[in-house]
Order: structure tokens, then C-alpha cells, then sequence
């Protein structure tokens, strides 16, 4: 039945286009001069029908579920519900829409078999509301539109009015959905601090989230000092940016000016792969493959490395970090202007000269736009880090020691069954917060140096 | 084709300083240029016109090699400079983009400072030995492009930040800056003003002091001004060379005569 509303919709708002379009081409064709073409005016017969009744439908789908919940659990015989909370209403509720469901457990009681029919009875009854409304609706609208269409009409500010409505509609929909991601998160991290003080938070040196479940366990009061975890997220990502940007760039700029066209052609999807593979699996990489090669050569020099090392992790998002960076740079290289180029290669500079000199400084602010946008996605990195890093949130600048990070302590801050009232369970929260944060100031940083490099160059 | 060159023989005291011989160039299946044969004279400027299409920056980015950027096109042929062969193996390109400057059709200064964008030749090339001698080739050529008196305040300035006839003669000035034999110019004042255009066709005629100039130009006129040798091309082909006056007072060719008239183009 809802797929018949949309048929309908979809039949009839085609039809008000091509009636309207009709219309007006017949308005041309008695010799008047139409403000708009009449395409326009078929198109706004389109969207206008379009734009409300889909509203409609949708939020006629939307209630429909609990209104006709609410009108069977109120037709039930009177004093069934007395004295019930509301789980077990809910209960009810459920046995009778599975029994309306055809899937009958034991043998229920003649009021719940009743109540079921009756919740069959009203949703076809809705269905059918909902097929007529839609009918009558696109009628009317239709019969409205048609009735617009005349030589002075302006259809074509209408379409544009409606469009923009609906872009505007759109953006809306993506800026409150940060919006409510970053209140939630303030909320939880608000709930944390009224447990943990912001400055033992921010400045603590100790990281040990663990907080007596029950009462009667013994264990440490827990500190939350999330220097040390951020310390570690640095690091790692320190690592990773070291090994990524230059092994990106390179790449790119031999792609971009060296490369035969037969290695292009091969070599750049090859590195697009190494962007889709799954992050998981270059976690397998680091533990299997880097971090033992990275003790073996630790203990060979006689350097102390421990298993689990930020270098292992770091190396290995580097890796992953290098199509990203190589990508980016070579769109920027490929967007400068070709006069760019010829007029440096005509000062005899040689490719080399010419892409490090000219191509390079002037690709700048899209490099490191891309630079700092890896950056972020270091930061935010979870699984290579969880598989790879290890859990010990030691404060330290030694790569080759096992640290944590801001993202693993999250996870297991809220891996188990704590409570979400409990500081631990909180505290991923308010680090959360401060990762937001963190990426923040990064992204805002990467615009601002994207844009004064844009002002210096042109 | 051989009463063309006896004339060119009869004009100028100056030594050939390029020449041309059967120079054919393919842009994958398109026959850009076919057979064309020219000699230019050391110091003096030369102008190529004709219609839109017909192979003038294509022959003129032959004289440089800068047809080589371009993987589909295919020069045949024998061009010399000085009696050697460009595109013979022993030849580098490199070296010879620095013995052959030119200037484009749209100002394309580098997304660096004044100063920079004029050093960047001789600096390549190793031409300055100190800062001092630096500052000195810059000058010089800022003051050849004429336009030192208008940046000597801001010479670190960004060039990109300069009008559109600024940075044309930045440009000229930046060719001119490693001190080059031949000056190539591919339609210089298409994108200037009448004003910046006599600047530049007024600086074209002291750079023929030194430098051996190549100039296309679509503007009768400017060909008429800044020339002592014309050439015509038609459809790939160089259908008359000669002296400018001589060209334009009376054309031998018809489609010559069409062209200057108004007729082709
Ligand atoms: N990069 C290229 N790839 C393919 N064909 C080209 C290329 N450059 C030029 N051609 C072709 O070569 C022919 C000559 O082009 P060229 O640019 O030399 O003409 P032109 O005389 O300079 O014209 P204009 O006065 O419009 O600048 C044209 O037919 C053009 O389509
Ligand atoms: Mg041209």
C-alpha cells in the first residue's frame, strides 16, 4: 500500500509536469511572450506537488505506527493496564503486534487475539488513508498548479525559490547533525567533570581508569591525567606523519613528472588500493609483520624495544597514510597552470628544477591542506593503534616503548558492562571531547595556512 | 621557395643566426607544419603572422624545443642555430632553453617574489657568483624589461600581485635575465593594454641591440612597427619571408595580399 502512495506521487507529479508544460507551450504558441520557459513551468508544477505530499507521506509513516498503538491499547477492556508499569505495557504491547504478526506463543488470552485483530484492522485501514490522501493531495496540487500557468507566471523564480529551500533544507540537516554530535559529547563530558576535576583531567600525569565496580572490591581510586594518553597519541602520530609525507610527496612527484605513462597507469590505482584497505588488516600488518621485524632489529643493535611499540603503529598508519598524501599532492601539482610550467621549462630549468621550484610552492596550499588533514585522520586512527600500540598509558617520547591513545582508551574505556553514570565510562567521553577538539584547532590551522598561502600566490 | 631566400639574401649586413631546412611537425595525425624554410638574422627582429591556427607558435616553440613537453608532436627536419643542429643527441635541451628565452602569449610570472621570479634563471644556470652580482642581473634586467622604475620599492613583492602588462614585462625581464641569444615571443601584448603594448613594443626594439628576436603577432600594425623581417603562414606552410616593408607595400603572394588586406584571418 505505501508503495502504491508512491506510485501515485510519482505518476501524478510526471503528469502535473507535463500538463504544465503543455499549458504554457500552448500559451507560446497563441503568440504570447511567456517570463518563463515553459520547461519551468512544468518543473514547478513538478516539485510543487512533489516537495509537500513526500512531507506528507513521510510523516504520515512516521506517526502512523504509534497512533494506531495508542488506539489499540485503548481499546482494550478496561482495567487490563491498571496498576502495570511501563515495561510490562510495553510487553503487551509487543506480544499483541507479534500475534498480529502470525507468530502465536502459547495460548494467549481472547482480549490480546482480539486487540491483534483489531491493530490489523486500523494499520490496513491506514494504508488506505494514506493511498487516498496522497490521491487527493496530488489532485488538488495538481489542479493548483494548472491553474498558475499564464503568460506573466514567473515559474522560473518559482523553481529556484523551491530548490534553494530544499539545498537550504539539506545543509541544515548536516550542520545540526555536528551540532547534536558535539552536545552530546559536552553533555557526557559535563557529567565527568562534576566527578573528576577539569585540572587533574587536563594536567594529571597518571592515566588508570579503573574504578571499583561494586563496593566491596579493592582497587585503586583511579586517576584520570590524560597527558599521558595524548602524549602517546603525538607520538604515534608524529611517527606516522614522518614517514608518510615524505614517501607521499616523493611518490606523488614521480608519478606526477617522472613517470612513463605505461607506470602511471598502473602505479596510481595501485596506491588508491592501498587507501581501501581496511584498517584492520594493516593492524594484522603491524603485528605480524612490523613490530616483530622492529624488535629483531632492536635486539640486534642491542636497543631494549618493547612488543608493542608506537613505532610498529606509527610506521604502519604512515603506510596508510601515504595514498592519502600522494593523492592529495598530486591533484595540487596537476592543478597548476600548464603556463606555469612551460615558463620555467623555457628558462631552461630542467623537470627536476621545475617541479621542485615552481610546481611545488605553487601546489603548497593543497599540500598541506592534505598534510594536515592526514594529520587528523592520525589522530582519529583507532584500530591500527588498539591492534598494534598496546593499552599502557606510559608517559613517554620513546618511540620504541608501548604507549596508548586517546582513541584506544576510549574503546575500552567503554568496552564491558559499566554503567554509564560511572567515571569510567565518562571519561571516554570527555575524551571524546578532547580529541573533537584537538582535530579542531588542526582543521582550522590547515585552513588558515591553505588560505595565506592562497593570497600570497594569486 | 629559392627566389624567397635570394631575397632574404639581399637584405641586412647581419649574419643568419637560424636556420631552418624542411621543417616538418606532426601533432599525432594533425601535419602542423609542413616543409617550412627560413633563415633569421642575428639581431633583428623578425614577426610571423597569419591566421589563427596556421603554425606559428608551433614553429616557434620548435627554435627552444618546447614542442618536446608535448608528447604527440613530432618535429622533423633540421633547425640550426649557429650552424648547429637543435635537435641533434649531443644537443640538451636544458642548455639550449637557456641560449633561447621566451616569452608567452598570457603573462605567467611564478608564484614567487619580484626578485625571485627574475633571479630564478640565472640561478639555475649559475650566471651570478655573489649576492651583489645577483642584485645586479636583476636590475639590469628588470631595467631592460622596463619596468625597474615601477618595482624597485616592492622587488619582493609577489609578481603575481602586478597588472597584467607588470607581469608580461616581468616575464620579458626574467627571459632576459639569463642573458639569452634568440628572444622568442608568442603574442606578448595580446593580453596588455595599448598603453603597456607600446611599452613593450618599444622595449622589443632596444632588445634588438642585443638579442636576435622572434615575435608572433596577430597585429598588422605591430608587425609593421617592431619588424625588419616578416613571414606569412598559411595552413602549416610559410608562404612568403621578407623584408617588412617589402612585405607589406607588396606582397608577391595573393594570399599574402589577402591576409594584410582583410581577407583570410
Ligand atoms: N598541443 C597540441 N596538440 C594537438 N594539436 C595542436 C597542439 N597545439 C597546436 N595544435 C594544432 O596545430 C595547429 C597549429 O597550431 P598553432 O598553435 O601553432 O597555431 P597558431 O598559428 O599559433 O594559432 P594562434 O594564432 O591562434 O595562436 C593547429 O591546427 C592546432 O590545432
Ligand atoms: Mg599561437
Amino acid at each position: 500500500m505505501t508503495t502504491l502512495a508512491f506510485a501515485i506521487l510519482l505518476v501524478a507529479s510526471l503528469a502535473a509536469y507535463a500538463l504544465n508544460r503543455r499549458a504554457a507551450t500552448g500559451i507560446r504558441n497563441g503568440g504570447a511572450r511567456l517570463h518563463s520557459v515553459s520547461n519551468y513551468h512544468g518543473l514547478f508544477a513538478l516539485l510543487l506537488m512533489l516537495v509537500p505530499v513526500l512531507v506528507v507521506i513521510l510523516a504520515w509513516l512516521v506517526l502512523q505506527g504509534s497512533v494506531v498503538n495508542a488506539v489499540v491499547m485503548g481499546g482494550l477492556p478496561d482495567g487490563t493496564l491498571t496498576g502495570l508499569e511501563k515495561g510490562q505495557v510495553d510487553l503487551i504491547l509487543a506480544e499483541i503486534q507479534s500475534i498480529a504478526g502470525g507468530r502465536v506463543f502459547g495460548q494467549p488470552e481472547p482480549w490480546k487475539l482480539a486487540a491483534a485483530e483489531r491493530l490489523t484492522e486500523l494499520r490496513q485501514l491506514a494504508a488506505l488513508g494514506l493511498v487516498l490522501v496522497t490521491a487527493l493531495l496530488c489532485l488538488a496540487i495538481m489542479i493548483i498548479a494548472r491553474k498558475k500557468v499564464s503568460a506573466e507566471f514567473r515559474a522560473r523564480q518559482g523553481v529556484e525559490r523551491i530548490v534553494s529551500g530544499l539545498m537550504i533544507f539539506c545543509s541544515v540537516v548536516a550542520i545540526f547533525t555536528t551540532v547534536g554530535i558535539v552536545a552530546s559529547l559536552a553533555f557526557e563530558t559535563y557529567k565527568f567533570l562534576r566527578l573528576v576535576p577539569l585540572t587533574e583531567f587536563l594536567f594529571g600525569l597518571n592515566w588508570e581508569p579503573q574504578i571499583p565496580i561494586r563496593a566491596d572490591q579493592i582497587a585503586a581510586a583511579g586517576a584520570f591525567g590524560w597527558i599521558p594518553v595524548f602524549v602517546g597519541t603525538i607520538v604515534i602520530t608524529i611517527v606516522a606523519i614522518v614517514i608518510a609525507v615524505p614517501i607521499g610527496l616523493l611518490s606523488a612527484i614521480y608519478l606526477f613528472e617522472f613517470a612513463p605513462k605505461r607506470i602511471r597507469a598502473v602505479a596510481k590505482p595501485l596506491l588508491e588500493i592501498l587507501a581501501g584497505v581496511p584498517t584492520v588488516v594493516y593492524g594484522f600488518f603491524a603485528i605480524l609483520v612490523v613490530a616483530p621485524a622492529i624488535r629483531s632489529i632492536g635486539a640486534s643493535l642491542g636497543i631494549p624495544v618493547a612488543p608493542n611499540t608506537a613505532l610498529a603503529a606509527g610506521g604502519v598508519m604512515g603506510i596508510m597514510l601515504v595514498p592519502f598524501i600522494s593523492s592529495f599532492a598530486d591533484d595540487a601539482l596537476s592543478a597548476v597552470p600548464r603556463a606555469m610550467r612551460d615558463g620555467a621549462l623555457a628558462l631552461g630549468a630542467t623537470r627536476a628544477e621545475t617541479v621542485l621550484n615552481v610546481l611545488f610552492p605553487a601546489a603548497i596550499p593543497g599540500i598541506v591542506g592534505g598534510v594536515l588533514l592526514a594529520v587528523s585522520r592520525a589522530i582519529g586512527e583507532t584500530m591500527i593503534v588498539v591492534m598494534a600500540a598496546g593499552l599502557m598509558a606510559n608517559l613517554t617520547l620513546n618511540p620504541l616503548e608501548s604507549v596508548t591513545t586517546v582513541t584506544v582508551q576510549i574503546v575500552t574505556l567503554l568496552i564491558g558492562d559499566t554503567s554509564f553514570d560511572n567515571p569510567k565510562t565518562l571519561a571516554a567521553f570527555a575524551l571524546g571531547m578532547m580529541l573533537f577538539l584537538v582535530t579542531l584547532v588542526i582543521n582550522i590551522f590547515a585552513l588558515r595556512i591553505v588560505r595565506k598561502c592562497r593570497e600570497a600566490y594569486d | 621557395m629559392d627566389d624567397l631566400r635570394a631575397v632574404n639574401r639581399d637584405v641586412g649586413t647581419n649574419a643568419t643566426k637560424i636556420s631552418a631546412r624542411g621543417v616538418q611537425v606532426h601533432y599525432g595525425d594533425t601535419h602542423a607544419i609542413k616543409d617550412v624554410e627560413v633563415d633569421i638574422k642575428e639581431r633583428s627582429v623578425t614577426s610571423f603572422i597569419g591566421p589563427s591556427g596556421c603554425g606559428k607558435s608551433t614553429f616557434l616553440r620548435c627554435i627552444n624545443r618546447m614542442n618536446d613537453t608535448i608528447d604527440i608532436c613530432r618535429v622533423e627536419g633540421d633547425i640550426r642555430i649557429d650552424g648547429d643542429d637543435i635537435y641533434d643527441r649531443t644537443i640538451d635541451p636544458v642548455q639550449l632553453r637557456a641560449r633561447v628565452g621566451m616569452v608567452f602569449q598570457k603573462p605567467n610570472p611564478f608564484p614567487k617574489s619580484i626578485y625571485d621570479n627574475v633571479a630564478y634563471g640565472p640561478k639555475i644556470h649559475g650566471l651570478a657568483r655573489s649576492r651583489a652580482d645577483m642584485d645586479e642581473i636583476v636590475e639590469q634586467s628588470l631595467r631592460r624589461g622596463a619596468i625597474w622604475d615601477e618595482v624597485k620599492d616592492r622587488l619582493h613583492a609577489p609578481g603575481t600581485g602586478l597588472s597584467g602588462g607588470q607581469q608580461q614585462r616581468l616575464c620579458i625581464a626574467r627571459a632576459v635575465a639569463t642573458d639569452p641569444e634568440v628572444l622568442l615571443m608568442d603574442e606578448p601584448c595580446s593580453a596588455l593594454d595599448p598603453i603597456a603594448t607600446s611599452q613593450v613594443e618599444e622595449l622589443i626594439d632596444t632588445l634588438r641591440e642585443k638579442y636576435t628576436v622572434v615575435i608572433v603577432t596577430h597585429s598588422m600594425q605591430q608587425a609593421a612597427r617592431v619588424s625588419q623581417k616578416t613571414a606569412f603562414f598559411h595552413l602549416g606552410s610559410l608562404v612568403e619571408y621578407g623584408d617588412t616593408d617589402e612585405i607589406f607595400a607588396n606582397p608577391k603572394d595573393s594570399r599574402t595580399e589577402s591576409y594584410i588586406s582583410g581577407r583570410i584571418g
